[in-house]
């Protein structure tokens, strides 16, 4: 009854078929919502940075300027996707996992515990192992809320938080605890072994082949969403879940599945991750991709094939602060507040041109 | 904290503990009201703390700190609630923003006035002074609630009887859950739902305002991210509340009895401290769903009979 209140479902779960006047609102509007982004990075570096035109050029061409950069941009979007992709999965089911976060850094952990755990295993058995461990970490931390949800009701939103925070901690104490790896400073586990790392495709950058899966469960999770019962179920629940109810589908069980798939591709960003980049988990690797996975699905509109360049683009403005950071002197973090200016216009309606339509509402 | 001056310290701690935590909580109780689910507290406390503490350190004065504090949070909250109300944005993906905005900007603002991204100490700013009424503080129980806190637990208090005026006994109250219950009515008075709703979300960034400041003031530093999960409790202390001014108040005990049994835990049992962090998290989960567990039971008893 909770989330029903609180989330109108015009903001996040857009209607199936629009016009092409709508699809030009929406376009302009997101348009729009670009524009103030790109005008507060130009406000903060005017204000914050002594010398701005240097700090802007490393902001907006700082990707480009070499493989090593461009390569690792592309890299970043990877988890972003799987995120992404999550997100929308469950948006589009109306139901709101909030613990991203929480579930790609099990997921990682996941990964890596059974990387380490078989030493000498064939790599391609071991890292589909290490995968399904990731998919399953998430996935069952999700659909704990979902269950939750589906038994008595439970805010799913504020659970999934909830437990995603109290895991992000003791996965923080198990990293440096029980599996902390003694013969190196850094706050992480042991390295996993060589025959698991995957292949780079962009030298000198951390690129790797795991782009590929990114790519292919976009695609597959397109199909699953459009072109399967369960998809159809599912986007029925979405949009009206009394209605779904009255037409016979189980609402119960659409408040579970989407939950531990969600969950599941958030772990598998995180296992993802592990294998083709970091090698080893470490503390806080994942810090962010969670909330960026919503903004990402938000700005792709919950179509998972538009999660790809939605993806690209926030990994885009992650490498463009880093670049300013390592090359002027501004910090990082100004990503984040460019990051809310897009949360804060991403769902406005009166940009999208949605409310002189037929969507006027009271609220 | 072994030699302290109270009978059960216990409870004096909870009672100190859940002040941020009543504060956001009694803010966002006038936003829930008003029919939204206001997640941005967590932000608005980080906002609160960060401007309090800096102005408070600029100014030498804790008066002046804390009202400039309040005024920078309430302004936040400005731009959160006309971006949500008058642009029609997902109040709470405006919300997210919020708290990753406040979260941005503070360390930012860090970097940039102090050059650093980690705790900030401000030498200049010293412990809240508190009620000290001697060997009244001995009394069991009622003196440990009572006696021996900083004036923002008491202004806490205070803001509880006044949220319970402004509520019940107020035409802005009523009109207010009139807004949250049912817009259409409020708009056949002739009356904008959405100036209310605007005006709930300022109060909360008052009241949070508040709550950041007594994070702040008492530890004379700023931490990256201080409010840590704060203004998610407050949140579900409104459902838990049954969404009454004096049903918050006591789910804030609870939350603050937790931290400060946590706090208690950590120093007597030896636990690793991230457990210790994370125990706020799980004990509110488990509250939340022993909640929905006894509300669906009594749903359905309540149909039969």
């Amino acid at each position: 009854m909770v989330s029903g209140m609180i989330l109108p479902e015009k903001g996040i779960t857009m209607a199936n078929k629009k016009s092409i006047k709508e699809h030009l609102a929406g376009a302009v509007g997101l348009l729009i919502t670009l524009a103030a982004a790109f005008i507060i990075v130009l406000i903060l570096v005017f204000l914050l940075s002594k010398d701005p035109l240097r700090t802007i050029s490393y902001f907006f061409s700082g990707p480009f300027r070499n493989k090593f950069y461009f390569g690792n941009m592309i890299n970043a979007s990877i988890p972003l996707i799987f995120t992404g992709l999550g997100i929308s999965l469950a948006f589009k089911s109306s139901m709101f996992n909030l613990g991203g976060e929480g579930q790609v850094y099990s997921g990682g952990l996941a990964a890596t515990a059974v990387c380490l755990a078989l030493p000498l295993a064939n790599p391609f058995l071991g890292s589909i192992f290490a995968l399904i461990a990731a998919f399953a970490a998430g996935g069952i931390i999700a659909g704990l809320s979902g269950v939750f949800k589906m038994a008595w009701d439970t805010d799913e939103l504020i659970t999934s938080f909830l437990i995603s925070s109290a895991l992000i901690l003791i996965v923080d104490f198990i990293i440096t605890g029980p599996m902390d790896d003694p013969t190196n400073n850094l706050l992480a586990t042991s390295p996993i072994p060589l025959q698991y790392r995957f292949l780079k495709i962009y030298p000198p950058s951390k690129l790797d082949i795991s782009l590929f899966f990114a790519l292919f469960f976009a695609a597959g999770v397109y199909f699953f969403m459009n072109r399967t019962h369960w998809g159809y179920e599912m986007r029925m629940c979405g949009l009206n879940r009394e209605f779904a109810r009255y037409g016979g589908i189980n609402v119960g069980k659409f408040m579970v599945i989407p939950m531990i798939l969600s969950g599941g591709l958030h772990g598998l960003g995180g296992g993802f991750a592990i294998l083709g980049t970091y090698d080893m988990c470490l503390k806080g690797f994942s810090g962010g991709m969670g909330w960026n996975g919503i903004a990402v699905a938000l700005i792709a509109k919950n179509n998972p094939l538009a999660v790809i360049p939605a993806a690209l683009f926030f990994a885009y403005l992650e490498a463009g602060a880093k670049a300013a950071m390592l090359h002027s002197d501004v910090t990082f973090e100004i990503a984040a507040i460019v990051q809310s200016v897009i949360f804060y216009l991403v769902t406005a309606q009166a940009l999208y041109g949605l409310v002189s339509s037929k969507k006027r509402k009271a609220l | 904290m072994s030699q302290s001056q109270f009978t059960f310290p216990l409870i004096h701690n909870a009672v100190a503990i859940m002040t941020p935590i009543l504060l956001a909580s009694i803010g966002g109780l006038f936003t829930e009201l008003g029919g939204m689910l206001n997640i941005a507290l967590e932000g608005l406390l980080i906002i609160g703390a960060f401007f309090s503490v800096v102005f408070a350190s600029v100014t030498e004065s804790i008066f002046l700190g804390v009202i400039l504090g309040i005024c920078a949070t309430v302004l936040v909250a400005l731009m959160f609630g006309a971006i949500t109300l008058y642009l029609k944005a997902n109040v709470f993906i405006t919300g997210l923003a919020t708290n990753l905005f406040a979260s941005g900007l503070t360390i930012v603002l860090a970097f940039q006035i102090y050059g650093n991204k980690g705790i900030v100490r401000f030498p200049n700013i010293h412990r809240l002074s508190t009620l000290d009424i001697g060997n009244l503080q001995r009394i069991p129980v009622l003196g440990d609630i009572f006696l021996g806190h900083n004036m923002f637990v008491y202004i806490s208090w205070l803001l509880v009887i006044l949220a319970y005026i402004v509520i019940y006994k107020t035409s802005f109250g009523m009109r207010l859950r009139g807004s949250g219950l049912n817009p259409s009515t409020i708009v056949s008075l002739g009356l904008s739902p959405r100036r209310y709703q605007l005006w709930s979300i300022l109060i909360s960034g008052l009241t949070c305002g508040l709550g950041g400041a007594f994070l702040t003031l008492n530890l004379g530093a700023f931490i990256p991210n201080i409010s840590s999960g704060r203004g998610w409790i407050a949140l579900v202390a409104i459902y838990l509340g049954n969404k009454t001014p004096l049903g918050v108040l006591l789910a804030s005990f609870v939350f603050g009895f937790a931290e400060a049994f946590s706090n208690y835990a950590q120093g007597a049992i030896n636990v690793p401290a991230d457990f210790i962090l994370s125990l706020p998290y799980i004990i509110t989960v488990i509250t939340m769903v022993g909640f929905s567990i006894y509300r669906y039971y009594r749903g359905l008893s309540s149909n039969h009979g």
